[in-house]
C-alpha cells in the first residue's frame, strides 16, 4: 500500500534544549571561544576533542589539558553536495576526520574547500568565529585548506584552564518533523463523527463493545471487522472525571478550572476519554451522572485534532456532554473501572 | 548433539508486509504478526510466558506508542511484558535470557518500526553525541560515507566491489516474497549513479520501510512438542563500541562484531548461511571479514537490508531468514547478525542450528 492521500498535516516535535556542559566540555568550549582548541591527555595519547572518561577503560580522563591544532590532517572524508538546515555550512562542503596537530584521535568536522581538493593527507586549519557569532559550541569553528602546511605552533603544549570556565551551558534547538497518516479505523471514526454518528465494534470472542478509532479487541488480540460494527446512541454515564486548574503553557486556551470526563456510552464496554461537560459547572460533575452528547452544528464540525488510536477522541465534532437530569446510576458501578 | 532443558529454540515466527508506507499504526501492524507467530508455534496467547518488543517512539513520532502496542498482545489477563528501544533482535536476546532462568518455557519477541513518518537524516542526527556531532548536522549518510571512504582508502575494497554487493542483494531479494525492493541492476548502472555523499550512492542506501516481525522461543522439550524441526540458538552475544566514531581506531574493521561472533561461538563449526544486517551496502564487506566468514558461506540469500529496512525490525528479520533456512533444511548451521548506531557501533551475533 503506497497510498499517501490520507497523510496528516506535518507535525513538529520541538525540544528547545539548554544543556549543562560539565567540567570537561565547559573547559573545551570556553577555550574554543577564546580561539584555542584543546584535548585531554589520557595515558600515552591525547584525545581531542576531550572526553570526560577514557573511552577504552571508562576511567575518569582527568584534566591534563593539551593545546592541539589549529592545523590538522584529513583522514577519511565525504562530500555533502546539498546541505540541509542542520549542517553548519550552507554551501557544498566536506565532512572529514581531522587529526589535529598534537592529538592522537581525530575530530569530525566540516571542511570548506572544493571537492577535488579533498584527499587523505590534506592539511587544513580551523577558522574561528569571532565577536557575537561565538556560541560556545562545536560549530564555532570550521576548517579550510591550510595556507601553510607547516606544523601548528604550540601544539602539544600544556593548556592551563581557568578555574571557572566561561561557557557553562549550550543551547540546542531540536526540531523533528513528522508526517503520519490516518489509519483506516481512524478514517472510519472521523467520517462517523462528521456525520454525527457514534459506533462501536462488538468482539465475537469476549462480547465486549469496543468504541472509537480502534479496529481491535485489545483483550483478545483480534481484529474486529466491518461485520462487528454496531451503531450507538449518544447517551452514557460519567464513569470518572478530573477537574484541571490550568497552568499557562504554549497552546493552553483554558483560564478557569475545567472538567474532563470519561464517558461510558450506553451499550459500550470501553469508555471514551477526555470529554467536556456542558451546561453545569465543574463542581457539579459526579460519577454516575447521566449525559447525552451535544454535537457541534453540522457546518462547524471538524476532526482536525483527531489522531490514530483514539487520540483526540471526539475532536472538534462534539461540543460536550450535557447532563440529562435523569437519576444517577449508582457510582459504585464505576469506581473500580479503569477504562 | 542431544538437547537439554537449557537449550532454547525458535519454534515460530511471522512478519508483516514490508512497505514503503503502511497505512496502519504500529499496533495494527503488530497484531496479525504477533498472533501469526504464536499460531505458527501452535500456541494460544495465554501460553506465552514472557513477551518483549523492540521499537522507538521517535520513528513514528507518537509518544508512548510502545505502550499502545501492547494492545496487539491481547494483554488481558495482564501478561509479563518488557520493551527495549532497540532492534527486535535485542528483544529476542532478552527473551532468550529470560528463558535461561528456567521458570518459563515459552517467550515471544517482536520488533516494529513505522519509519516512514520521520526523516531519517534528521532523526538520527539528533540521536548523535549532542555536544560534538549533532550541532554539526552529522547525518547518517555522511557518517556512513566516512566509513566507506576509509574502506576504499584501506585498499580492502573498490567501489565496484561494493556495487556488486548491491546488485547481488537486489537479485537475491527477487526470491524473497517479503522483500520491498528487488530487481536486476547492473554494476555499471550502479556505478553511473551520482554520489549522495561521496563515495556513497543512492543504491548504497537502505530503503525506507514500515514493518514488523515476531518470533516465538521455547525451551528444552517444549520446543519438540511445538515444532518438528526447532531452530536451536546455540550462541548469542552482543557488544558495543564508543559512541563517537572518531574514537574507534579503524573504521574498516568492526571489533564489536568480531567479539560478538567469538562470544557466540561462530567459529566452532562451519556456517552454511549468514544473514547480515548491513544498513549501508559496503558494510556487508566489513562485517563478512569481522565475522570471519569463509567463502563457502551463503551471505544474505534474502537480499538483506537492501531488500527491506524497517528500522527496529531488520535485525530480527535476519534471524527469521536464517531460521527459515534451517526449518526448510537449506542450512543446518546459520549465523544471524544485527547492528545499531553510527558506523556499526553495536553488533549482535546469533548462531542457529537444526538437529542433524
Amino acid at each position: 500500500m503506497t497510498d499517501t492521500s490520507y497523510d496528516m498535516e506535518p507535525f513538529h516535535l520541538q525540544f528547545p534544549f539548554t544543556r549543562s556542559l560539565g567540567s570537561t566540555m565547559s573547559t573545551f568550549f570556553s577555550a574554543l571561544a577564546e580561539g584555542q582548541i584543546i584535548g585531554v591527555r589520557i595515558g600515552d595519547r591525547v584525545v581531542a576533542p576531550p572526553m570526560e572518561y577514557d573511552p577504552e577503560t571508562g576511567a575518569d580522563a582527568g584534566s591534563e589539558w593539551v593545546k592541539v591544532g589549529p592545523k590538522g590532517t584529513v583522514g577519511t572524508w565525504t562530500w555533502v553536495p546539498e546541505p540541509t538546515r542542520l549542517h553548519p555550512v550552507q554551501e557544498p562542503f566536506a565532512f572529514a576526520f581531522i587529526t589535529l596537530d598534537g592529538a592522537d584521535t581525530p575530530i569530525l568536522h566540516a571542511v570548506k574547500a572544493s571537492e577535488d581538493q579533498l584527499a587523505a593527507g590534506l592539511r587544513v586549519e580551523a577558522q574561528f568565529k569571532t565577536g557575537d557569532d561565538v556560541n560556545g559550541r562545536i560549530d564555532d569553528i570550521v576548517f579550510v585548506p591550510a595556507s601553510d602546511p607547516s606544523p601548528s605552533e604550540g601544539a602539544g603544549e600544556a593548556y592551563t584552564a581557568p578555574a571557572e570556565p566561561e561557557v557553562q551551558m549550550m543551547d540546542a534547538f531540536c526540531d523533528l518533523v513528522y508526517v503520519d497518516n490516518f489509519a483506516p479505523a481512524t478514517r472510519e471514526w472521523a467520517a462517523a463523527l462528521m456525520q454525527g454518528r457514534l459506533f462501536g465494534r462488538r468482539c465475537p470472542k469476549c462480547d465486549r463493545m469496543i468504541i472509537g478509532a480502534n479496529p481491535m479487541c485489545s483483550v483478545d488480540g483480534i481484529f474486529l471487522g466491518d461485520g462487528a460494527v454496531v451503531e450507538l446512541e449518544g447517551t452514557g454515564v460519567v464513569s470518572n472525571f478530573t477537574v484541571i486548574t490550568p497552568t499557562p503553557y504554549p497552546g493552553q486556551k483554558e483560564t478557569e478550572p475545567f472538567v474532563r470526563c470519561s464517558i461510558m456510552i450506553d451499550g459500550a464496554d470501553a469508555v471514551i476519554g477526555q470529554q467536556e461537560i456542558v451546561g453545569v459547572p465543574a463542581s457539579e460533575v459526579r460519577v454516575g451522572m447521566r449525559v447525552a452528547i451535544e454535537w457541534a452544528p453540522e457546518g462547524e464540525r471538524n476532526v482536525d485534532d483527531l489522531g490514530n488510536g483514539n487520540h483526540g477522541a471526539t475532536a472538534g465534532a462534539v461540543r460536550g456532554w450535557r447532563p440529562t437530569g435523569e437519576p444517577d446510576e449508582p457510582a459504585e458501578n464505576y469506581v473500580e473501572r479503569m477504562m | 548433539m542431544p538437547r537439554s532443558e537449557n537449550d532454547i529454540a525458535i519454534v515460530g515466527f511471522a512478519q508483516s508486509p514490508m512497505l514503503r508506507r503502511s497505512e496502519n499504526t504500529e499496533a495494527e501492524m503488530m497484531l496479525p504478526t504477533v498472533q501469526g507467530a504464536i499460531k505458527m508455534a501452535g500456541l494460544e496467547k495465554e501460553d506465552i510466558g514472557f513477551t518483549v518488543s523492540g521499537s522507538c517512539d521517535y520513528l513514528s513520532g507518537r509518544g508512548f506508542s510502545f505502550v499502545a502496542n501492547v494492545d496487539a498482545y491481547g494483554a488481558w489477563p495482564p501478561i509479563n511484558e518488557s520493551h527495549v528501544e532497540m532492534d527486535g533482535a535485542w528483544a529476542m536476546y532478552e527473551a532468550f535470557i529470560h528463558l535461561l532462568l528456567g521458570h518459563i518455557d515459552t517467550a515471544l519477541a517482536a520488533g516494529v518500526g513505522k519509519t516512514s513518518n520521520s526523516d531519517p537524516t534528521t532523526l538520527y542526527t539528533i540521536e548523535m553525541d549532542p555536544y560534538y556531532l549533532t550541532p554539526l548536522g552529522a547525518d547518517p549518510w555522511s557518517l556512513a560515507a566516512l566509513q566507506y571512504r576509509a574502506l576504499l582508502d584501506s585498499g580492502k575494497a573498490t567501489e565496484r566491489d561494493v556495487a556488486e554487493v548491491v546488485a547481488r542483494n537486489l537479485a537475491n531479494a527477487k526470491g524473497n516474497i517479503n522483500a520491498q525492493v528487488s530487481g536486476d541492476v547492473s554494476v555499471d548502472e550502479i556505478l553511473a549513479q551520482p554520489y549522495v555523499r561521496n563515495p556513497l550512492r543512492k543504491a548504497d542506501l537502505p530503503p525506507v520501510t514500515d514493518g514488523c516481525a515476531a518470533v516465538v522461543l521455547a525451551r528444552g522439550k517444549k520446543a519438540y512438542d511445538l515444532c518438528e524441526r526447532p531452530v536451536w540458538i546455540t550462541g548469542f552475544d552482543h557488544r558495543v563500541e564508543p559512541h563517537l566514531p572518531t574514537l574507534r581506531s579503524d573504521l574498516t574493521v568492526s571489533e564489536s562484531t568480531r567479539l560478538a561472533a567469538e562470544g557466540a561461538g561462530a567459529g566452532n563449526g562451519p556456517i552454511d548461511l549468514a544473514e547480515i544486517y548491513a544498513p549501508f551496502s559496503f558494510q556487508e564487506l566489513i562485517l563478512r571479514e569481522s565475522l570471519g566468514l569463509s567463502d563457502d558461506t551463503v551471505v544474505n540469500a534474502s537480499g538483506g537490508a537492501q531488500g527491506a529496512n524497517p528500522v527496529m525490525v531488520t535485525g530480527l528479520l535476519r534471524v527469521i531468514a536464517a531460521a527459515q533456512a534451517i526449518m526448510d533444511g537449506r542450512a543446518n548451521r546459520a549465523l544471524a547478525h544485527a547492528t545499531s548506531g553510527p558506523c556499526l557501533q553495536q553488533n549482535l551475533v546469533c548462531i542457529l542450528e537444526g538437529d542433524e
